[in-house]
């Protein structure tokens, strides 16, 4: 990827699957947003591969979270060509369809503040799967996070580990092509983080 | 002793269950909820779309509703008995001294504290609530409600703060309502004229039930607000 804004981000390609799915998920030209006059984030080419773990650095103000917001259709920005999982976006109209097949984490997660598996089934509800699907995609996504012992404690009761698992499981749920995470492991202590990096993988 | 007496009638006609007296009560509470709901959904969607939603006009909407809080419930009686009276507009629609009218008379004067209590209400939620909807598939209506319902408890103390200002106004019922007995007698227009006709019990016997309504609805809307207030 480059990325022609002032301050340099890079990306880097670490670990993942390389030999399995090597299909592209993403692939955009010239990628562009401004508030007023200012172009806050510029990327000429960005090609992301499937099953791949990316990691996007650079320093504070660079637009990292700018992009991640894009990506998962929150901000606005204009785009030569924009491909999701080979088919072109128009990203001014982005579709429902894409945004079910991403999963976006915010920096700081926010539960609703409902039960933990209303949480984590809300994606599915609000994509229509049936009930008894539902409730065994949920019991999945609270397996794979590890959540068991949670389920019953009221979602602002949790720590920020807890609450970064939960939000994981709930985008684990809708099964996405692509995640987005935004400092997954930031302000996460010691055993925060090893549970987080266990679940993403890196 | 008159003050003593008056108050002694007045409790008797409470706790006698006088039939008239309960009565005016509930012609009171039925004009007043069926007011605010009838108004609310579409007061609410309002204040919601004010709050979300970035239009030309907006700003002065909001500005107007603001203002519209301080605008005199009797003025509202005026213009809404020119609109009904037979010579107006809608004055083939006979709704002049009913319940209906007085219903249409609570229901503009609720409006402007509805949208403006759920806008801020909803202005004042976190950001992420509308994107973690969002971003999770959520289509326009189930993101709406979801923000609502997280801000639940400012939408309520939008409801009971509109609630505290119609049970108790007297101008815009007086002047639409007529205050006839039975009928469109509520408890402010009863208290402001039945007084006048030496009708002291009544008049403070309604007046212990309108304050016990008013200091409920106002626990009501601290507890709602300390509850919103709490963190997350």
């Amino acid at each position: 990827m480059n990325m022609a804004s002032t301050v340099p981000v890079a990306l880097r390609d670490g670990a993942g699957d390389r030999d399995a799915h090597d299909r592209v998920v993403v692939s955009c030209h010239g990628l562009k947003r401004s508030i007023g006059a200012q172009v806050i984030l510029d990327v000429n080419r960005l090609r992301l591969a499937r099953g791949r773990i990316y990691l996007l650095s650079g320093p504070n103000g660079a637009g990292k979270t700018t992009l991640l917001r894009v990506l998962a259709g929150l901000d606005r920005a204009s785009c030569a060509a924009f491909q999701f999982d080979g088919e072109a976006i128009d990203l001014a109209q982005y579709p429902q369809s894409v945004r079910r097949r991403i999963g976006f984490v915010h920096h700081h997660p926010l539960l609703f503040s409902t039960s933990l598996h209303a949480n984590i089934g809300y994606g599915l509800k609000a994509a229509g799967v049936a009930r008894a699907e539902a409730k065994r995609r949920i019991a999945d996504a609270i397996e794979w996070a590890g959540l068991g012992g949670l389920v019953d404690r009221p979602s602002r009761a949790l720590s920020a580990g807890e609450k970064q698992r939960v939000a994981l499981a709930r985008a684990h749920a809708l099964d996405p092509v692509l995640y987005l995470l935004d400092e997954p492991k930031a302000n996460l202590d010691e055993r925060g983080r090893e549970m987080v990096t266990s679940l993403i993988g890196c | 002793m008159e003050l003593i007496e008056t108050t002694r009638q007045a409790l008797r006609l409470l706790f006698a269950g006088d039939a008239e007296l309960w009565r005016i009560v509930w012609v009171s509470l039925k004009i007043s909820v069926g007011a605010l709901l009838l108004m609310s959904p579409v007061a609410i969607a309002v204040g919601y779309l004010l709050a979300t939603q970035r239009f030309p006009g907006r700003r002065i909407i909001v500005v107007v509703t603001q203002a519209l809080f301080a605008f005199p419930t009797v003025v509202v009686g005026l213009l809404l008995y020119m609109l009904l009276s037979r010579q107006g507009p809608l004055g083939s629609l006979h709704l002049l001294f009913t319940q209906t009218a007085m219903m249409i008379g609570q229901m503009l004067i609720a409006a402007p504290i509805l949208v403006a209590f759920t806008l801020s209400a909803v202005q004042g939620a976190d950001a992420r609530v509308r994107e973690t909807a969002i971003v999770l598939g959520a289509g326009r209506w189930r993101t709406a409600l979801t923000v609502l319902t997280e801000v639940r408890f400012g939408v309520m103390a939008a409801l009971f703060n509109g609630f505290g200002r119609v049970i108790s106004e007297v101008g815009c019922a007086l002047m639409v309502g007529g205050n006839i007995a039975g009928m469109t007698r509520n408890m402010p227009t009863a208290i402001a004229l039945e007084t006048t006709k030496g009708e002291f019990a009544q008049g403070v016997a309604l007046g212990i039930v309108l304050m016990v309504l008013a200091l409920g609805v106002n626990f009501a809307m601290s507890w709602a607000q300390g509850a919103g207030a709490q963190p997350q």
